[in-house]
């Protein structure tokens, strides 16, 4: 397929996996948890001693750490499982669409209905906290997050779709490593608690904000921001290797 | 003529499962039936041909070039599975404008391509309704219309009959043969039940056990169905008189007598010659047949016949 065939397959996979996941009953998960997290800061702001360093704060635990792994699990790791499952995914595997290509509409779709998701609720959680608390520097808060909140959905989308595909169940992975790992192990001190994602988001939004524990947390943005770069590049890669390898039975 | 599929003693296996088993078929054009029994291995070869599997051993060539890996090939090939798979919240009009993205068809040319195929497979009425309300025999016409929309020379129709109604199955028989006469693409499809293939082709492979066990004409076939042994049963008055006329002749392999006396089965080497001499044989005997009832008049008996099972 030429370059030409390969963009209208790549616009038509962008098309109709974005509305896929959009259309899919994961919207009432998604919709049940960003009300969760909006009442949780809402309800933070009532508190007594309740300041710009507890929305900070909140926000660390409740969207970086909680909400984008979890949603992006919830999301990615079923996109294309499901569909191998269903086996509705033969149209597009007898399609002469190159997989590399199609692998790549994935992707993108999953991080856009992400980045969407993700930020209308970091807005709607941050409008919770200050419209209760009526603190200021609300709204550069609120963007250094919501800032974060989209490079992670790109890195844990690329993570949660490759494990889609080379796992048959891959939900058990993905929890593991939202919750052992990025929760318990990343939470360490020492070294060990810097080799996770979350981390190295922790560190980008360090750069952006001076409220909250998030701001004392050590390291380069730049080198951050490559580690994240790098390592969605890299797992793209395996993604695209294993999906195009991939026999579907 | 080069064959559209040439497969030169191809193996594949699932584990410790075998799907197809040092099998070996060259399809030439027009429309091959593909037969056998559930788990004959039909499927899998459907997943070799489009790319879908790859093959652990041996030569697999569809239109001259291996699928494994070949998306630039599926351009050439329609494929219709065997089992549901579209989307119930899509409308069919929807669903067949995601294909034709997939094999880079946009714009007028898209809907027009649409409108034709709809109106091949006689699907224009429902095209803009949800598929999820779709009857099964809705389902089937849309994915071959799915399969036919980038207009490939080769169509690949896994089962297109099953779970459809006889009024429904005889349209989609209609429709397939016109796909070859009138549309000249060049269809493989497969069913387990013999008589749907024989109303759309003569051209028919048997696979049994991931084998091929027979490819030919479809009257070879028939003559297999009919000259291998056959247990029959018998059930009626007389039947001792019966069973000593049937001793007699040439074609009975052996009779088995039921304790009551009211039925036997007996095993004939030439069914054909059994029937013929039936009438006789009965007036013969004094005996008045309630049942008579071949139970090797199937596929399966021929497979396990022609490979000696």
């Amino acid at each position: 397929m030429d370059l030409r065939g390969n963009m209208i397959g790549f616009r038509t996979m962008l098309v109709f996996s974005s509305r896929k996941l959009v259309s899919h009953r994961r919207w009432l998960l998604a919709v049940a948890l960003g009300a969760l997290v909006c009442a949780v800061m809402g309800y933070g702001a009532t508190q007594d001693m309740a300041d710009i360093d507890t929305a900070s704060d909140m926000m660390d635990l409740l969207l970086l750490t909680f909400l984008l792994p979890v949603l992006a699990l919830i999301y990615g790791a079923s996109m294309i499982r499901n569909e191998m499952d269903d086996r509705s995914i033969i149209q597009v595997i007898t399609s002469p669409l190159d997989r590399r290509t199609s692998y790549l509409g994935y992707f993108i779709a999953l991080t856009i209905v992400l980045v969407v998701l993700l930020s209308i609720i970091t807005a709607l959680g941050g409008v919770s906290f200050f419209m209760m608390n009526g603190e200021e520097g609300a709204a550069g808060l609120v963007l250094a997050f919501m800032y974060a909140m989209c490079i992670g959905a790109v890195v844990y989308s690329a993570l949660f779709l490759v494990l889609g595909v080379v796992l048959k169940q891959p939900i058990y992975l993905g929890l593991f490593y939202v919750f052992i790992w990025e929760g318990f192990v990343g939470s360490l001190e020492g070294a060990i608690g810097q080799y996770t994602i979350r981390h190295q988001l922790r560190v980008i939004v360090s750069d952006m904000v001076s409220s909250g524990n998030i701001a004392n947390v050590e390291g380069d943005t730049g080198t951050a921001t490559a580690i994240l770069v790098v390592l969605t590049v890299v797992l793209l890669v395996l993604g695209v290797y294993a999906f195009r390898e991939k026999e579907m039975p | 003529m080069t064959p559209i599929v040439e497969a030169t003693n191809i193996s594949k296996w699932y584990g410790k499962v075998i799907g197809l088993n040092n099998f070996s078929i060259k399809v030439e054009k027009g429309i091959t039936g593909i037969v056998g029994p559930n788990g004959a291995g039909k499927s899998t070869f459907f997943k070799l041909l489009t790319g879908n599997i790859k093959t652990n051993v041996g030569e697999l060539r569809v239109l001259g070039e291996a699928p494994w890996r070949n998306p630039r090939q599926l351009a050439k090939i329609g494929f219709c599975p065997d089992y549901d798979f579209l989307p119930g919240e899509m409308k069919g009009r929807e669903y067949l404008r995601f294909v034709g993205g997939l094999h880079s068809m946009e714009g007028t040319a898209l809907q027009d391509r649409i409108a034709e195929v709809l109106g091949i497979v006689g699907m224009t009425k429902d095209a803009d309704r949800g598929m999820g309300g779709y009857s099964k025999g809705m389902k089937q016409r849309l994915k071959i219309a799915g399969a036919l929309l980038h207009d490939p020379p080769l169509l690949l129709l896994d089962e297109p009959l099953t779970g459809t109604d006889p009024v429904v199955r005889k349209e989609l028989i209609d429709i397939i043969r016109d796909l070859n006469r009138v549309h000249g693409h060049d269809v493989i499809v497969s069913s387990h039940v013999l008589h749907e293939i024989e109303r759309m082709t003569h051209s028919v492979a048997l696979i049994y056990k991931g084998r091929t066990v027979a490819i030919g004409n479809i009257s070879e076939i028939r003559q297999l169905m009919s000259g291998h042994p056959h247990n029959i049963v018998l059930e009626g008055s007389h039947m001792v008189d019966m069973a000593k006329v049937l001793v007699s002749r040439d074609f009975t392999v052996s009779v088995e007598l039921r304790p009551d006396r009211t039925g036997m089965v007996v095993k004939v080497d030439r069914p054909e010659a059994f029937f013929d001499a039936m009438p006789e044989m009965a007036r013969e005997a004094g005996c008045e047949l309630r049942r008579m009832e071949s139970l090797d008049d199937d596929l399966e008996s021929v497979f396990k016949y022609v490979v000696r099972w």
